[in-house]
């Protein structure tokens, strides 16, 4: 039933996607999280440097920054699952 | 199983993989379709979309209906305020959607997929648009195919323009949920947005165009994880949407006046309509696929054939793999129960929650620094700093008392003090007790928070009183 059941088989472009997409998808939950414990306004004074910016381009600013991460994770695994080209 | 066998399969597994692969994508065309499961997804999208745009404009007790107001860390759902403290209840709310799209899964397959997920709903509502602006399946594909023009260019652009716009108002509708509405729309119609709104807007309107326009039935076959997942969920008893070969086959075009029968035909005409229509590009006559998602437009075009053939319905039809085989359907069985009895646990338990939820909050800190003090004329006094939590929403003005010794004397700066909604207020209390009532080293006391405007809100909350050896 299922066509594409080996991951190699799966074309780049659709791997690159769905990396990001789940990766998408957890920096949601992680960001949710993170901020239903931490009040970004609690944190200005701890960090140096702490950009001013108001609560929403915090969560913003935090949600980019764990879906870089989740991405980052999740693009390594796919690249790294390949020892080498396949000639 | 056996090694040929395997490695026979294997090798077709393949062969089929890189035709899949090297066939470029085909632009799908779905066909129009009327029916009776048409009719119960329009009114799915219409009344899911109507919720979806209607419900930022409804407001509740003055307040905007639902509002996960992310600037102020406070979520408005119908008159109950949220806090980051009760968050809980919201994962709480999360398990529960997971596990009802399991039970339902179970159930019925991909009734989700079909109805109700949000890549269906806003694809039905582009293809409308599409359907609307350059007409059916034929003159759509014969407009791809034609060569630019004045013509051409005019309703593309047009349909570029509903798009757009629609996907716009997407997007601000989606920003607030999050940002009051009406504001909003003020910072918008005087171009004052800030620069996060702003991105959110542009980045959910930039989804729902691109994958509601152009990605549609690749989402489904290529993102959506609940697509792979739900394979897991489905037994032998679970609804799927089935071609009945035995009927069917063999297949072949006939007359409408000759009989079937006669010509060594099964009741399949091979017009290949419910090729036409399916939104995922299949052929449901191959067997059940991982890329169908169960939208049933092929049961409503099979069954308008049959009924112009005069067959009876149901070529294509809701049915179960037990009753492919002529077995039994049972809807009742154990995983339906467990799952059943786990999403009904779970709603009882956040019922329960949320309707015994205390809207007030204390926390009792004894002072760090001395155990306690003898303060003359036989008192011993313990010092604290309550914390006091108002989660309601609107303020309050609270009381504090003490109980658990005899003569106990309550002594506060503040005998009463207001919070706010939202607010948390500490406030310093002292204790005193004469030594002789106090009888031992410690003692448990006993602190209530009482709400001097609403006496129903109350709460309690347990410390210690230190003494000297007596
Ligand atoms: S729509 Fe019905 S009759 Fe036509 S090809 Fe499909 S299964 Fe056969
Ligand atoms: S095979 Fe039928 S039910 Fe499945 S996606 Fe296609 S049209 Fe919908």
């Amino acid at each position: 039933m299922q066509v594409f059941d080996e991951v190699k088989e799966i074309p780049r472009a659709q791997r690159i996607i769905s990396a990001l997409w789940i990766a998408f998808f957890n920096a949601a939950v992680a960001t949710a999280v993170f901020f239903a414990l931490i009040d970004p306004m609690e944190l200005e004074p701890c960090i140096p440097h702490f950009p001013q910016a108001s609560r929403i381009g915090a969560y913003t600013i935090g949600f980019l920054l764990f879906w870089l991460l989740t991405a980052a994770t999740s693009l390594f695994t796919i690249t790294f699952l390949y020892p080498g080209k396949r000639s | 199983m056996d090694q040929k066998v395997m490695d026979r399969r294997r090798d077709a597994r393949d062969r089929e993989v890189e035709k899949a692969l090297y066939a470029r994508r085909e632009k799908i065309y779905p066909r129009e379709v009327h029916g009776l499961f048409a009719y119960l997804r329009i009114t799915a999208v219409v009344v899911l979309l109507g919720i979806f745009y209607g419900l930022p404009w409804l407001d509740w007790n003055g307040q905007q209906s639902v509002l996960l107001d992310m600037p102020n860390r406070k979520f408005h759902l119908f008159g109950l305020t949220l806090w980051p403290q009760d968050f809980l209840y919201l994962a709480f709310l999360l398990i529960i959607a997971a596990f009802s799209l399991f039970f339902f899964t179970a159930l019925a397959g991909r009734l989700w997929c079909g109805y109700a997920c949000p890549q269906t709903v806003w694809t039905e509502v582009f293809l409308w648009m599409e359907q609307w602006v350059e007409g059916d399946r034929n003159k759509r594909m014969k407009l791809d195919r034609e060569p630019m023009s004045w013509h051409k260019f005019r309703i593309k652009a047009t349909k570029q323009f509903l798009w757009l716009t629609f996907s716009a108002f997407t997007g601000f509708t989606f920003v607030s949920y999050f940002s009051p509405q009406d504001e909003l729309f003020q910072r918008l119609m005087s171009l004052q947005l800030g620069p996060w709104e702003s991105f959110w807007m542009f980045f959910y309107g930039l989804a729902t165009y691109g994958n509601a326009g152009y990605l549609r039935e690749q989402v489904c076959k290529y993102m959506c994880p609940y697509a792979r997942f739900q394979s897991a969920m489905f037994d032998k008893d679970t609804l799927i949407i089935s071609y009945d070969a035995k009927r069917g086959e063999p297949r072949g075009p006939r007359k409408r006046s000759a009989n079937p029968r006669e010509l060594g035909l099964g009741d399949c005409i091979d017009c290949t309509m419910c090729v036409q229509v399916c939104p995922t590009g299949i052929d449901i006559r191959d067997g059940l696929q991982y890329e169908c998602i169960g939208c049933a437009a092929c049961i409503d075009i099979c069954d308008e054939v049959m009924e112009k053939m005069g067959y009876p319905k149901g070529l294509i039809r809701y049915t179960t793999q037990n009753a492919i085989e002529g077995k039994q359907t049972h809807l009742i069985r154990p995983r339906m129960i467990v799952y059943g009895l786990l999403l009904l646990g779970m709603m009882v338990a956040l019922g329960y929650a949320v309707a015994t939820r205390n809207p007030i909050g204390l926390d009792v800190l004894r002072d760090r620094n001395s155990l306690f003090r003898e303060v003359g004329a036989g008192l011993i006094e313990n010092v604290y700093t309550l914390k006091v939590m108002n989660m309601d929403d609107r303020p309050h003005e609270y009381r504090v008392t003490a109980e658990g010794l005899p003569e106990l004397q309550v002594l506060t700066d503040r005998p009463t003090f207001t919070v706010r909604s939202g607010e948390v207020v500490e406030v310093p209390v002292r204790l005193r007790v004469p030594e002789d009532a106090l009888g031992s080293r410690r003692a448990d006391v006993t602190f209530i928070l009482q709400s001097v405007d609403a006496p129903e809100l109350q709460t309690s909350e347990e410390s210690r009183f230190l003494g000297p050896m007596p």
